[in-house]
């Protein structure tokens, strides 16, 4: 029985370590750090793609349950609540509140024209607070300088992507409240059908 | 205790045989990463409110998924 030679086909052990081995081939990592691994010569294509096949179908579940919780989940609508006296908040200037819970800072802006719109504070971006900029008339994110419409919560320029979450408000005996919350862009319940006029 | 014979290095196979075909691992590269940008996409519909968009975005995914799972098939 040979056991050298082409044809030989040296016994396996389980020992991770090994001694030493050069080949010329190796890169230099391998080289300075000559020790092998018993398994590492036995990943077959099949076995390579098996871990694919794994990982795929895990961001495959990871995306329906993500679809699965967009759909499922119901938006915090709030209930009705007083903000502020309509005389308190004249057209060109900003009033700033809470809204749904008293964590979610909120603005309401009293447009020239007449216009109400309330909107979540929170820039949809990195979710710094958003400020009304009288004198451009749209709502500026100070972090990064992402801008949105007053009017619609629509991104006008900077990193954000998405419009700012609309709060539904109307004039009561001469008091501004707020209704519900509708979500980033007004989707919640009655898009674009948010505001109020004074 | 050990034997001479148990510490005897092994026999390195031929590179060619050990290394994952390169079209194999590119695969992996362009299907794994299409998977996050998707898994992305969803996550940012989640946030945007877009219903719509996330089930296009999930049933794209699971379909990447059952490719990779039909490549799986075809590697006997």
């Amino acid at each position: 029985m040979t056991t050298t030679g082409p044809g030989y086909d040296p016994p396996r052990r389980q020992d991770a370590r090994q001694v030493p081995t050069f080949d010329p081939q190796d890169p230099v990592w391998r080289q300075d750090f000559p020790i092998t691994a018993a398994g590492e010569d036995e990943v077959t294509r099949r076995e390579f793609v098996r871990f694919l096949v794994v990982a795929s179908g895990g961001f495959a579940a990871g995306n329906v349950g993500v679809a699965l919780w967009s759909s499922l989940r119901s938006i915090n609508e709030g209930e009705p609540r007083e903000i502020v006296a309509l005389a308190d908040v004249p057209e060109g200037t900003a009033h700033l509140f809470s809204y749904p819970t008293d964590a979610d800072p909120a603005i309401l802006v009293h447009l020239p024209g007449g216009e109400l719109r309330a909107f979540s504070q929170k820039c949809t971006h990195l979710g710094c607070v958003v400020y009304y900029q009288p004198g451009t008339h749209d709502m500026e994110c100070p972090c990064h300088e992402g801008h949105f419409d007053a009017e619609s919560g629509d991104v006008i320029s900077g990193p954000p992507q998405r419009p700012l979450g609309r709060i539904d408000v109307e004039v009561r005996e001469g008091v501004v409240w707020a209704i519900a919350n509708l979500g980033e862009g007004g989707s919640g319940r009655r898009r674009g059908d948010a505001g109020a006029t004074s | 205790m050990r034997t001479p014979a148990a510490s005897r290095p092994l026999p390195r196979r031929p590179r060619a045989n050990r290394n994952v075909p390169v079209a194999v691992g590119a695969f992996v590269v362009v299907l794994l990463s299409l998977q996050m940008f998707l898994l992305t996409v969803g996550l940012d519909a989640f946030l945007a409110d877009q219903d719509g968009l996330a089930w296009i975005t999930a049933a794209f995914s699971v379909l990447l998924a059952a490719g990779s799972a039909a490549f799986y098939r075809y590697l006997r």
